[in-house]
């Protein structure tokens, strides 16, 4: 069976600086994938690459065994991959419900001319992006419910924008997943949430899903398979057990001959 | 040739008036990320500042005082009003903005243009005036440079230019200031952290832009003679555009693009049609725009996500 | 801002309840009650019988109204939902306005049926406004705005020298170059003449509000959310599948076509067409009324049209111009302090100062400055107050302009008593410019108060009068 995600011999190079360096990765169907390492090890900019917003230079990718490359961030989001941002996204001055039905658009059909005249089926469709879009943020428990919706996410605290983009980006209908760094800035109960409302994507919603986590107690209670990296390379791939206690891992975090020390 | 060299001489002089007026737009936008919609109208201030020195030394047929000291004074007012307009745009249009959205700043600097404008239209009213430079300075009193010959006011103006923008350069390389301005360009957020006063070099920059401009005004008023309420829209959003040009944010590039849109001016002017000089010169910066938005001397900028 | 843990929503519901204070506070939450077909039909109704209590000039002015709020409308859209900062706007009305003058008189030897000529206009004027947008596929922010500026430039050049335009033969003067195009013909549909400004005024008033209501359903539909969406983050909503260019693209051909629209009206109410009609002094009128209602907001983009297009109309009546000055001083001086003692201060001491300033002037110099005061009622008021002056006025006046100016700006800095000591000099510098040259000049006052009115609004209010608070990332 195809790899829902596929990246062979990737390479992406700013000015002098290899940012990414012929990595080889995949995410199977049903999967949970995370990539861990240092700060500046490439990836963010590995997510850039796989939504389009950056060609890499070099390399290939390959959705359910098609390949995306050249296809703009729009196109990419429509063949099913969606994501979230590290520095959260939300459109600020929407409301709870808009921002989620926003990403329905690629999914809907009217006409400039149907909104105009309001015509049966653009109300039809109208209503029925808003039950998509209640039901996604229904997700969250009561968290992101009832009186919310209408509020703008402005008003939102910092979780609950997290927990917004995530029902956004679940509003575009994806197969595949990406969340850069869900668990960012969190307390440690919204931390250990985050953990299993990860486990329910999965489990409930079916999607494949690549997650960008600094915290380790987030990628051991998720990862099926952890990938780490450093300086754009794949240094250590396999279980977090493994991948945690590989020397390699341990020097690109804590230096070099600190596993040797430890 | 010597139609050629003329106009080549037309451009020199145009193109170190818009070097002048494109400095301002530029280091402000460097600082601020902000396009200045009124910086045309301070060179505009520029220039009724000088022609007001004129006036009260006699006028240009019956000076009372050296035409030397006339035109330093002239220079000196201009950027003393012109630096005094800017410094109070920054303080009142645009700093209690500096946090808000991107489209803010740019109405208040729309409406701040189009405020000096009428402010100079009741003031001055709609005529022109002329600064009568060929009874200032006589035309015969140029040098002869090949075939053509070279009027006095224009060595003047593209000396005074060519002195100013290497002293521009200078301060920004060597001084304390000058480099808390660059910082400050390069990332405002870390530049504050490092300690650097950033309201103090955003206040620098608009005093030395909008003093620039202001020489600028009394440059064009002594070589092209009338000057009006009008005259620095159209000349201010030439200057940005050379700006963009030459790489908005870059000192060298402002003076290149200033120099390259005189040039083209001058020859689309000589060669093709005065009537549409506007279109054409206009024509050419969009299709550069398009091709190259970061400049000759710019670097393109990253998305960062 | 944002605390972890901490829903602010909830925690500031209490203020949110109050968050309409001060005196416009029970006209502001009756207006949030009206629904918004009610909101429609009580405009309806008063903008339907307004011709009927008023003079053709009246009309006239109701006309002005009318075009303004669809061209506002139709920028709200560019500039208020879509967030592109297009400064070419009013070329797009100029090209319907052009469009439509040259097909309805006689530059062209047949003259085009009303029914042919605005679907014809509407969608061409649509194309260019697409066709403009389409850099800013690669320009965003700032070099949009000056490009587009470039645009409306060059548009005025073209009519104003069309004839000299290159391959253009000398005989052929579309534009009609300087003098315009003049005896356009009216609408007229299925043998309706709309040739008075009754018929013209009720044209517009039906087209409003079918505008009105169309941008309503777009506002609350995919295409509206989605432009939101690109306003608020363009790169998000590309990955949320927006295609953010063809949405942009939309924008500014949606936004050209009512302005294309409106022009055609334009054209025909004042049977003819000038480059002038397309300044940039136009541009700033519609850009003030979209800031002034709130950039936006449908209720607010109308409301100020109205106020933007009926003040210049009230600045040209000396009597009307003196209650809009004042009673705009007294609001200023009422805001200003919160405290009634620093208020007494101030007015006290502005008319002290007033007399002060009168006698040392009458000592220094003598009667003979003195000129004949306006006409009006606040003129015969402040007559033996404030200097009312003959001979010298220019230079005087210009002065005392630049230092009211300064005046204001020490006002602003000003803090507690300070503040008193600023704006005593100022109002009364104020007053002395208003009825020395101000009054007197009403073009050029309209030009200053809607340069002030964009500088101000920015930096107090930048939602407008009816449009919502919003917060921006830094």
């Amino acid at each position: 069976m195809t790899p829902i995600l596929e990246l062979s011999g990737l390479s992406k190079s700013f000015g002098g600086l290899q940012v990414i360096q012929s990595l080889d990765m995949t995410v199977g169907h049903g999967e949970i994938v995370s990539v861990i390492g240092p700060n500046g090890a490439g990836k963010t900019t590995l997510f850039n690459i796989i939504s389009g917003i950056y060609q890499p230079d070099s390399g290939e990718i390959l959705l359910d065994g098609k390949t995306i490359l050249g296809s703009s961030p729009e196109e990419i989001s429509n063949l099913g991959i969606a994501r979230t941002f590290q520095t959260l996204r939300v459109f600020l001055n929407m409301t709870v419900r808009e921002n989620v039905m926003a990403a329905a658009y690629g999914a809907t059909k009217t006409r400039l001319w149907q909104s105009v005249l309001r015509t049966p089926s653009a109300r039809r469709e109208e209503e029925q992006i808003k039950r998509l879009a209640e039901e996604k943020l229904g997700f969250f428990g009561e968290r992101l419910m009832g009186y919310r919706w209408d509020q703008p996410a402005y008003s939102l605290s910092y979780a609950n924008r997290r927990r917004l983009e995530i029902a956004r980006a679940t509003a575009t209908n994806p197969r595949l997943l990406m969340l850069d760094e869900p668990a960012a800035g969190m307390n440690p109960a919204e931390t250990h949430e985050v953990t299993q409302l990860i486990g329910r994507l999965r489990e409930e919603a079916g999607y494949s899903i690549l997650v960008i986590e600094h915290d380790m107690h987030v990628v051991e209670g998720i990862s099926d398979r952890v990938i780490a990296l450093d300086h754009g390379e794949q240094i250590a791939e396999g279980s977090f057990d493994e991948v945690a206690t590989d020397t390699k891992v341990i020097e690109a975090y804590l230096g070099y001959g600190a596993a040797k020390t430890k | 040739m010597e139609f050629f060299l003329q106009q080549t001489m037309n451009g020199l002089t145009l193109g170190s008036v818009y070097a002048l007026l494109a400095l301002g737009y530029s280091m402000v936008y460097g600082v601020l990320k902000l396009l200045n919609f009124a910086h045309g109208e301070v060179y505009m201030f520029g220039a009724f500042a000088g022609y007001g020195v004129l006036t009260v030394l006699g006028g240009p047929s019956a000076l009372i005082v050296p035409v030397w000291l006339v035109i330093s004074l002239m220079f000196v007012a201009s950027m003393a009003v012109a630096s005094a307009i800017g410094v109070a745009l920054e303080r009142f249009a645009y700093r209690p903005l500096r946090n808000s959205s991107r489209i803010a700043p740019l109405i208040s600097a729309i409406g701040a243009s189009f405020f000096l404008q009428a402010a100079a239209l009741l003031l001055f009213t709609a005529n022109s005036r002329s600064y009568d430079a060929p009874t200032l300075i006589p035309i015969s009193s140029g040098v002869k440079v090949g075939p053509i010959d070279v009027w006095m006011v224009r060595i003047l103006v593209i000396v005074t230019a060519a002195v100013l923008m290497i002293l521009l350069t200078l301060w920004v390389a060597r001084t304390k200031t000058g480099k808390a301005v660059r910082a400050v360009s390069f990332d405002r957020e870390a530049a504050a952290m490092m300690g650097i006063d950033v309201d103090r070099v955003i206040v620098v920059t608009f005093l030395i832009g909008s003093a620039l401009a202001g020489v600028g005004g009394v440059m064009v008023g002594l070589v092209f003679g009338r000057i009006f309420h009008l005259m620095g829209f159209v000349a201010g959003l030439k200057a940005f555009t050379a700006a963009v040009v030459g790489g908005i944010g870059s000192i060298p590039g402002a003076m290149l693009g200033g120099l390259l849109i005189g040039f083209a001016e001058a020859y689309t002017t000589g060669y093709i049609s005065s009537t549409f000089q506007n279109l054409i010169v206009f024509g050419l910066l969009i299709t550069f725009l398009l091709i190259r938005p970061s400049g000759i001397l710019g670097r393109p900028e990253l998305v960062k996500v | 801002m944002s605390q972890i843990g901490v829903d602010q929503w909830v925690e500031q519901s209490g203020d949110r309840q109050e968050q309409y204070s001060g005196w416009t506070a029970p006209a502001r939450r009756f207006f949030d009650k009206v629904r918004p077909g009610w909101r429609l039909a009580i405009f309806l109704l008063l903008a339907g019988i307004y011709p009927l209590l008023i003079s053709q000039s009246g009309v006239r002015i109701g006309i002005t109204i009318l075009l303004l709020a669809m061209l506002a409308l139709g920028l709200n859209v560019v500039v208020g939902w879509t967030g592109l900062l297009d400064l070419g706007y009013v070329a797009f009305y100029g090209f319907g306005a052009y469009f439509y003058a040259i097909v309805a008189s006689d530059q062209l030897p047949a003259h085009w049926p009303t029914w042919i000529a605005i679907p014809v206009i509407v969608v061409a004027t649509a194309l260019l406004g697409a066709l403009l947008s389409l850099p800013s596929r690669r320009l965003v922010g700032d070099y949009l705005a000056i490009m587009t500026l470039f645009f409306a430039q060059i548009f005025v050049e073209i009519v104003r020298n069309f004839q000299r335009l290159p391959g253009v033969s000398e005989d052929f003067d579309l534009t009609g170059g300087p003098n315009g195009v003049t005896g356009v013909e009216p609408w007229s549909l299925f043998g309706f003449e709309f040739g008075t400004f009754n018929r013209n005024y009720y044209l517009l008033l039906v087209l409003l509000d079918l505008l009105i209501v169309g941008l309503h359903n777009i506002d609350n539909s995919r295409t509206g959310r989605a432009w939101r969406a690109l306003r608020e983050d363009t790169l998000a909503a590309e990955h949320m599948t927006t295609p953010v260019n063809r949405l942009k693209m939309l924008a500014f051909a949606v936004g050209a076509a009512i302005a294309g629209l409106t022009g055609t009206i334009f054209a025909a109410v004042q049977v003819g067409v000038f480059p002038n009609n397309f300044a940039l002094v136009f541009l700033i009128t519609v850009y003030a009324a979209v800031i002034l209602g709130g950039l936006g907001s449908i209720p607010g983009v109308v409301l100020g049209a109205i106020a933007i297009a009926y003040t210049p109309e009230l600045l040209r009546d000396p009597g009307a111009a003196g209650w809009l000055f004042y009673l705009g001083l007294l609001a200023l001086l009422v805001f200003t302090f919160k405290k009634p003692i620093r208020l007494l201060a101030a007015t006290v001491g502005l008319v002290v100062f007033g007399l002060v300033v009168r006698l040392v002037a009458l000592g220094v110099w003598d009667d003979s400055i003195l000129g004949t005061a306006n006409d009006n009622f606040f003129s015969r008021l402040v007559d033996g107050w404030v200097l009312i002056l003959g001979q010298n006025q220019d230079v005087i006046s210009n002065y005392a302009f630049v230092l009211a100016v300064i005046g204001v700006l020490a006002v602003i800095v000003a803090r507690g008593w300070w503040k008193v000591a600023a704006l005593v000099p100022t109002l009364y510098l104020a007053i002395l410019v208003w009825e020395n040259k101000l009054a007197l000049q009403p073009s050029v006052t309209r030009q200053l108060l809607f340069g002030g009115v964009l500088m101000v609004m920015m930096a107090v209010r930048p939602q407008g009068l009816l449009g919502t608070r919003r917060v921006e990332i830094t």
